[in-house]
């Protein structure tokens, strides 16, 4: 019996009732407070996965990503550890374990499932060595806090080098994600999208890597996915679009569902998973490569993945007085980007709310609302009556909107969320589309919850098997 | 017609920088003011003589060395435009660049372009944050708010600089100058962007970029009360 590592758990145990008991979340309190006491209790609770420790990191859709492995290797009956939203921080991550612990700091599970922010990839990766790191995407992402893009993506390569072993799973349309597998020297199983894949309506404006990061020589494209995803070649070196051995096409949106068909090896399936938006094809074609590699047969996977939930802020969908209201977490020019797209994509009239707070978990640095192509929005200008900004810096939010063209009087500034979100749902739009950074989403799903039914239960931590 | 010239935009575009391009041009634009833009990235020609607004930004380490070989081999006729009043927005690296200097940790001197009486060198730590700075605009005591990041030190001569620091780091955060004028040439470390919410010293740029041409520069009165708000958001939070 680890003495210390009961203490410490109980110890965390405790501080989470308290902290519940005062309304807050719990979700990093316990990590920090069982550290503090054992500083080996990440590693310690860890080592008790009977099977694999899957790791999440990169940019954009760690949590749809993490939920939607989740929801594959659940359906097989398996006993999972899996972080909770966005507490992807080291204290989040040991939050995790403890939840899922017993009072003796022993765990029952099979797998365990984590995001891990960039940042702290690393400081995770000394206490835990993962059998799998699924690599998505990088872009530009709150510069202010990590600095930039370029060293993020050094961080998580030296940190993957440093491990003795490990499998990757790699997004073999991101030049700065495929390069891992010649930079680490690790063995890899690379996912992507056929060319040419995307609606037309793609922006051209945010892109993150023109220059080759083996040898620094401008990259050539064939074609683009998104930003800096697509075909590409470098005329330097031998880097290019590794060939993907899971590899997605055919996406199309029939009503909330997203289908994909996705071929591999010699075989072909079809994939169907309720959410809204091309680049969650690449979050599932993640899932489907874990869930290949740990051996679920695809007819499985593709259940498992049919019983995928958003999660918070990931497209999540409320009706409110029988109108769809769309919660959208956004972050960066890329996503925020892929947002307004995938809102474009919704036929008929909208009403548009944008929240956006700067707080330290935000971004204190909202200039990159500058690079988002809110002029896309100005042609479909008939379509959205009313825009309501709203959270810290509606304001910027608001002039943001003026200078992409759209008529002063379609825009409104109320600071407030909850009088915001109230007008947004009874704005003009048979559909309401919702913005929201970080710090703004949580009070945003409650305001929705209190004013507006929700879809579907909530997939959060995946409660069924836990 | 105003010609507005974007310096490489493929490799400047970190902060919003675009911001800047696209509020010169929509304040333009809602007066009536024909405007045009052109890109110019590394290796395309450019006659400075025929521009009317330039905008100059900054990239990280790897972009701005692309960018500062290539601006070099202009260096004259840059510096010859500016001589005879071209209108130039530099900020972050572009402004640096514009400078003698910058002085690395090492201790090693990278030339600028030595157009501007001003150099940097390479700071302990980052200044990080959202400023307030005050300026002159015109005779009249203006606020202008953005945000800074920037770990060069920046000391000016014999200039002006854009504004005085009220709250935030500003060009060394020693000294309380924030940025540098020369003819017609502003410099600052505020991105934020600086120009869209900051409407009086942008309306100033287009101003005197009529001026230069000879043209009608007395602007129509626009609506700024969301710049103002934008503002003051940031002024409200930082000085109290
Ligand atoms: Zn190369």
């Amino acid at each position: 019996m680890n003495i210390k590592l009961m203490i410490a758990v109980i110890a965390a145990k405790l501080a989470a009732s308290l902290s519940r008991m005062f309304g807050g979340k719990g979700s990093s309190l316990p990590g920090v407070v069982a550290r503090r006491i054992y500083q080996g209790t990440l590693r310690d609770l860890a080592k008790q996965a009977r099977k694999d420790i899957i790791m999440v990191t990169g940019t954009n859709g760690k949590t749809t990503t993490n939920n939607m492995i989740a929801s594959v290797i659940a359906s097989t009956g398996c006993k999972i550890v899996i972080n909770q939203e966005g507490a992807n921080l080291i204290t989040g991550v040991t939050t995790a374990f403890i939840r899922y612990a017993n009072w003796l700091g022993r765990i029952d599970c099979d797998y365990a499932l984590l995001e891990v922010d960039e940042a702290s990839f690393p400081k995770v990766l000394r206490e835990i060595s993962p059998q799998m790191v699924v690599v998505n995407n990088f872009f530009r992402d709150q510069l202010d806090r990590y600095g930039e893009l370029d060293k993020t993506v050094t961080l998580v390569r030296e940190a993957l080098k440093d491990l003795p072993q490990v499998h990757l799973i790699l997004n073999s349309d991101d030049p700065l994600v495929a390069q891992m597998q010649q930079a680490t020297g690790h063995s890899a199983t690379f996912f992507g999208l056929a060319p040419n894949q995307r609606p037309a309506t793609g922006s051209q404006q945010t892109r993150e890597a023109r220059f080759c990061p083996m040898c620094g020589e401008e990259l050539q494209y064939e074609n683009y996915q998104y930003s800096q995803l697509g075909s590409f070649v470098c005329p330097g070196c031998s880097f290019k679009r590794p060939e993907p051995e899971i590899e997605g096409f055919a996406i199309e949106t029939v009503g909330s569902v997203l289908n994909a068909s996705v071929k591999y090896h010699q075989a072909m399936t079809t994939l169907s998973i309720h959410t809204h938006g091309f680049y969650n094809v690449y979050n599932a074609l993640a899932a489907f490569t874990v869930g290949s590699l740990i051996g679920i047969k695809p007819e499985q996977i593709a259940k498992g993945l049919l019983t995928y939930r958003p999660a918070i802020g990931r497209m999540e969908t409320f009706f409110y007085q029988g109108k769809p209201a769309i919660l959208n977490l956004v972050k960066n020019p890329t996503g925020y980007n892929e947002g307004v797209n995938s809102l474009l994509s919704i036929a008929g009239t909208k009403t548009v709310f944008m929240a956006i707070n700067d707080n330290d978990a935000d971004g204190k640095d909202i200039s990159w609302l500058w690079d988002v192509d809110f002029e896309h929005m100005v042609k479909a200008n008939h379509e959205i009556e009313l825009f309501v900004c709203s959270g810290l810096r509606a304001e910027e939010m608001a002039l943001r909107l003026k200078y992409a063209g759209i008529p002063l009087e379609q825009i409104t500034v109320i600071k407030e969320m909850e009088p915001a979100i109230k007008k947004a749902l009874e704005g003009p739009g048979k559909l309401t589309y919702l913005f929201s950074t970080y710090t703004a989403l949580w009070s945003a799903q409650k305001i929705l919850l209190a004013l507006a039914e929700k879809e579907v239960p909530h997939a959060e931590g995946v409660s069924s098997i836990s | 017609m105003l010609k507005v010239c974007h310096l490489y935009p493929d490799l400047l575009n970190l902060y919003g920088d675009r911001g800047n391009i696209i509020a010169f041009v929509q304040r333009c634009h809602w007066r009536g003011i024909p405007v045009e833009v052109v890109e110019v990235n590394v290796g395309e020609s450019v006659d400075f003589e025929e521009i009317d607004f330039l905008f100059l930004g900054g990239g990280s380490d790897r972009e701005q060395n692309l960018m500062a070989a290539d601006l070099l081999l202009r260096k004259e006729s840059l510096r010859q435009a500016i001589e005879k009043g071209l209108v130039v927005l530099a900020i972050c690296g572009g402004y640096q660049m514009l400078g003698q200097y910058y002085l690395t940790h090492e201790g090693q001197k990278i030339p600028g372009l030595g157009i501007l009486d001003l150099y940097t060198r390479a700071g302990e730590k980052r200044l990080i944050g959202n400023i307030v700075i005050e300026s002159s605009i015109n005779g009249v005591p203006v606020k202008i708010a953005g945000f800074e990041n920037h770990s060069g030190q920046t000391f000016i001569g014999d200039m002006e600089p854009l504004g005085k620091v009220v709250s935030g780091f500003g060009n060394n955060g020693q000294d309380h100058l924030e940025g540098a004028r020369y003819k017609n040439v502003f410099c600052s470390y505020l991105h934020g962007p600086l120009l869209p919410k900051n409407s009086s010293l942008t309306d100033l740029l287009i101003q005197l970029a009529l001026q230069r041409r000879g043209l009608e520069s007395t602007l129509s009165q626009l609506n700024n009360d969301l710049e103002e708000a934008a503002v003051g958001v940031i002024v409200e939070r930082l000085v109290k």
